[in-house]
């Protein structure tokens, strides 16, 4: 029973289907979340006594920091069952997910750097984790340089997830860059264990924009891999039905 | 094994420009830095390390960029990729090899280098391990990144590989950080030799997996 499921949301038929019909309701839900996050943290949110209203980019640069990783974990996870288990739509999902988490990283960058300004004094400096957010940015850049130079797509999409799983390496440094080398950048305010070190006030319009972000960078990936999955299965017959 | 090891050296020890060149190469790097800063600055101690190893990747990077090229053209790679399990044994020895003729010269160079210009003998013991190790890891990683854009040019292969070397980068400035305050550095040297010992079974098994899907 189990297996069957897997072998149907395998198929890029059913993947296109489901996402078909998901699709009004993810979009439409993150966008409302994430309208309410803007306006409860940009007009009710309380200044910070320190930053004044300029902690207010936080509501954009911390969930595009938080995806830049959570992207790649997605594409090492679905490298890993694309080499193993050779599901094609896993290739898919690579080759869609690597633009939108170029963008993503290159807003967490900006962001970021548009935030030093007012607080540290200056909108770039070579600290650990500015530093390793921009090789993971080149790394996304090179994924992308590399599958598109290969003119032949089975064999991109094998290295492409090789180069993804030995990258791998660095998202364990890049997430703990903060911890482990005294910067300029705060260590990570809300972990798994600890209380967060935020207000209330402050911190649950944080997680609303975290969702309501995530809900429409997941729109944004659903997109770009029906487009990819009509490119590369545009000769086959049920895709007729579904464009 | 032991013919595969001669075989590889005759190759790249008949082609002088490609042991030859990067080792000079490497003299050059490290003889032209001293010239753009002022000679006499006591700064040019701190700094030397660090260039020590951005002369050390440059010089890999130029050395390996054709590791695969010429084997893929000639069909070697194929002839080793029907032979049964001889591709792993065939890239394990090729990047020694590259360690051998390569890392190890501009490494002893190197050690010279820091030697002469810090006026310590203790630079010696920094630089001399730390180089051997982190040669060998950048050969291992640039194979790597050479050996998926194989025939598309080296551009390509520094660019996907550049970023891998990032956490080694991390270790070897550590190393000097320490060495600088007096600290002990073995821990840390140790740390980097467990790291090649795990690249050098993993990166020649990645490397004949993606050159038989090139062959394919």
């Amino acid at each position: 029973m189990l297996k069957k499921l897997y072998h149907q949301f395998a198929s890029p038929k059913t993947y296109v289907v489901l996402v078909n019909k998901m699709y009004p309701y993810i979009f439409y839900f993150s966008l409302c979340i994430y309208t309410i996050a803007l306006v409860w943290g940009l007009a009710y949110a309380p200044a910070d006594y320190m930053q004044g209203n300029s902690f207010r980019i936080m509501y954009l640069h911390v969930p595009a920091s938080f995806l830049s990783q959570s992207l790649y974990l997605v594409m090492a996870i679905a490298a890993a069952v694309f080499l193993v288990w050779k599901v094609k739509l896993a290739a898919y999902m690579i080759k869609s997910i690597a633009p939108i988490g170029a963008l993503v990283t290159f807003i967490a960058l900006v962001s970021g750097s548009i935030w030093g300004i007012p607080t540290w004094g200056t909108w770039w400096q070579w600290d650990a984790r500015i530093t390793s957010t921009l090789i993971l940015f080149i790394m996304y850049l090179g994924l992308i340089s590399l599958h598109g130079s290969f003119t032949n797509f089975e064999k991109a999409d094998k290295f492409i997830s090789v180069l993804v799983l030995v990258g791998f390496v660095n998202i364990p440094i890049i997430k703990k860059s903060v911890d482990w080398w005294s910067t300029l950048h705060q260590p990570a305010s809300i972990t798994l264990t600890n209380k967060p070190s935020i207000d209330p006030s402050m911190l649950y319009p944080l997680f609303f924009s975290m969702i309501g972000f995530s809900g429409l960078i997941i729109c944004l990936v659903i997109l770009s891999s029906k487009v990819q999955i009509f490119n590369r299965e545009g000769n086959k017959s049920w895709v007729k039905d579904h464009v | 094994m032991f013919d595969l090891f001669k075989l590889e050296l005759f190759k790249l020890r008949k082609k002088l420009r490609a042991w030859l060149g990067p080792i000079l190469v490497f003299l050059l790097i490290t003889i032209s830095f001293p010239l753009t800063v002022e000679l006499a600055s006591d700064d040019l101690k701190n700094v030397f390390y660090s260039i020590l190893w951005i002369a050390s990747l440059l010089t890999v990077m130029v050395s390996v960029e054709g590791i695969f090229l010429e084997d893929y053209e000639d069909g070697t790679l194929e002839n080793f990729s029907v032979a049964n399990d001889s591709l792993f044994s065939m890239v394990l020895i090729k990047i020694f090899i590259y360690w051998l003729l390569i890392g190890i010269p501009i490494s002893l160079l190197g050690t010279f280098f820091s030697v002469s210009m810090t006026g310590e003998m203790s630079s010696f013991y920094i630089a001399l391990p730390s180089m051997l190790i982190s040669t060998y890891i950048f050969i291992n990683l640039f194979a790597l990144g050479n050996s998926l854009s194989l025939n598309k040019g080296s551009v390509l292969g520094a660019l996907i590989t550049m970023p891998l070397l990032f956490p080694i980068l991390i270790l070897l400035g550590k190393i000097v950080l320490n060495a600088n305050f007096g600290f002990e550095i073995s821990n840390l040297l140790l740390l980097m030799l467990g790291v090649l010992l795990l690249i050098i079974v993993f990166i020649p098994f990645i490397i004949s997996f993606i050159i038989r899907t090139h062959l394919e």
